[in-house]
């Protein structure tokens, strides 16, 4: 009797065993993709930090439904693309070479869109607001996944976000001016710093 | 003296029990320090099993303001929580400021938040696992739910 009930815990404890490591071996994820915002004020002495797995951004997207937000994708009302094909242009952008597209230099402000890489490159210096520069590098397969879905007013955050999540490291956007410093970046680390 | 010895350990063993099924979602524990000239020191532990359990007492037409607001959300925090509870220990907001640092974590299976400024430091841990249980049980309490 005493042999029987040993032999039945020990096969307890095995199965419990081997369920646990069936458990982790199913759960261990890819490696995980992280959205870093990071804002510096230098003369006010402030600096906000945001760290958000993409796996988590990605999940929470579809379930949200407020607003133009619905699924992961987002409503864009005619105006504003003010009537402009957005997919035409794009399509050209994609087909076109590695080249600067826009170039636009006014006595306040420059603006540069370029493709480079595989990368949408905007840049933007505002040079009233105490010489603002704005560089936005979105790689074109995120862009792609955002005008992916079938309807015209509507952009695929959610598949923009799986689209991120497969890109490499890549610093996003950065607004630099006189005081602030804001940097959006996605990398496999977990911190900031 | 066996037959009593039998009734000890049916009562230490109930007792361990009890224990462990309240503990089992972990403990909520509360840290308030005042930085004051005489200063005060709030420290709470208790088991986060607590919370659901008080929430479920709580008449429902009291809770039905936060059920309904909770209601539209209850699929995006199941998900958030999810991803939060199978992630890795992340710091996820970090904030700054002259005097004043906030940082909240996801750290094991629990958010901490941590509040230093001029006055006091806070520092609250709550298990994902408690703040889900909660969650659905005010959630509960919409009058649009229907068990």
């Amino acid at each position: 009797m005493l042999k029987a009930m040993r032999a039945i815990g020990v096969c307890c404890v095995l199965a419990l065993t081997m369920s646990n490591l069936g458990v982790t071996a199913m759960a261990a994820p890819a490696t995980e993709r992280y959205l870093h915002v990071k804002v510096d004020d230098a003369t006010k002495g402030e600096s906000v930090n945001v760290n958000l797995p993409l796996s988590m951004a990605a999940a929470i997207l579809p379930t949200v439904n407020k607003g133009t937000l619905h699924n992961g994708h987002v409503t864009i009302g005619e105006a504003d693309f003010n009537g402009v094909d957005v997919r035409a242009l794009l399509d050209a952008i994609r087909t076109a070479p590695d080249n600067e597209f826009v170039t636009v230099k006014q006595k306040d402000q420059d603006v540069r869109v370029a493709k480079s890489n595989g990368n949408l490159i905007v840049h933007v210096l505002d040079k009233s607001k105490d010489g603002q520069k704005v560089d936005v590098t979105i790689p074109m397969k995120v862009v792609d996944a955002l005008f992916s879905t079938v309807k015209d007013n509507e952009l695929d955050v959610a598949a923009a976000i799986r689209a991120l999540s497969d890109a490499g490291d890549a610093v996003l956007v950065t607004v630099q001016d006189a005081t602030e410093h804001v940097r959006i970046w996605i990398d496999s680390r977990s911190a900031s710093d | 003296m066996i037959l009593l010895g039998k009734v000890a350990l049916g009562i230490a063993g109930t007792a361990l029990a009890g224990v462990g099924l309240v503990c089992s979602e972990g403990m909520i524990e509360v840290n308030v320090v005042e930085k004051q000239p005489e200063a005060h020191h709030v420290y709470v532990l208790a088991p986060a099993m607590l919370v659901p359990i008080g929430t479920h007492f709580i008449p429902k037409h009291k809770l039905g303001q936060a059920a309904a607001e909770i209601q539209p959300w209850l699929p995006t925090i199941r998900a958030a929580l999810e991803q939060l509870r199978a992630g890795e220990d992340i710091t996820l907001v970090d904030v700054r400021e002259p005097g004043q640092h906030v940082r909240v974590t996801k750290d094991g299976g629990s958010v901490v938040a941590d509040v230093t400024d001029e006055d006091e430091t806070v520092h609250v841990s709550t298990p994902i696992r408690a703040i889900e249980s909660t969650i659905e049980q005010v959630a509960a309490a919409s009058p649009d739910t229907h068990d």
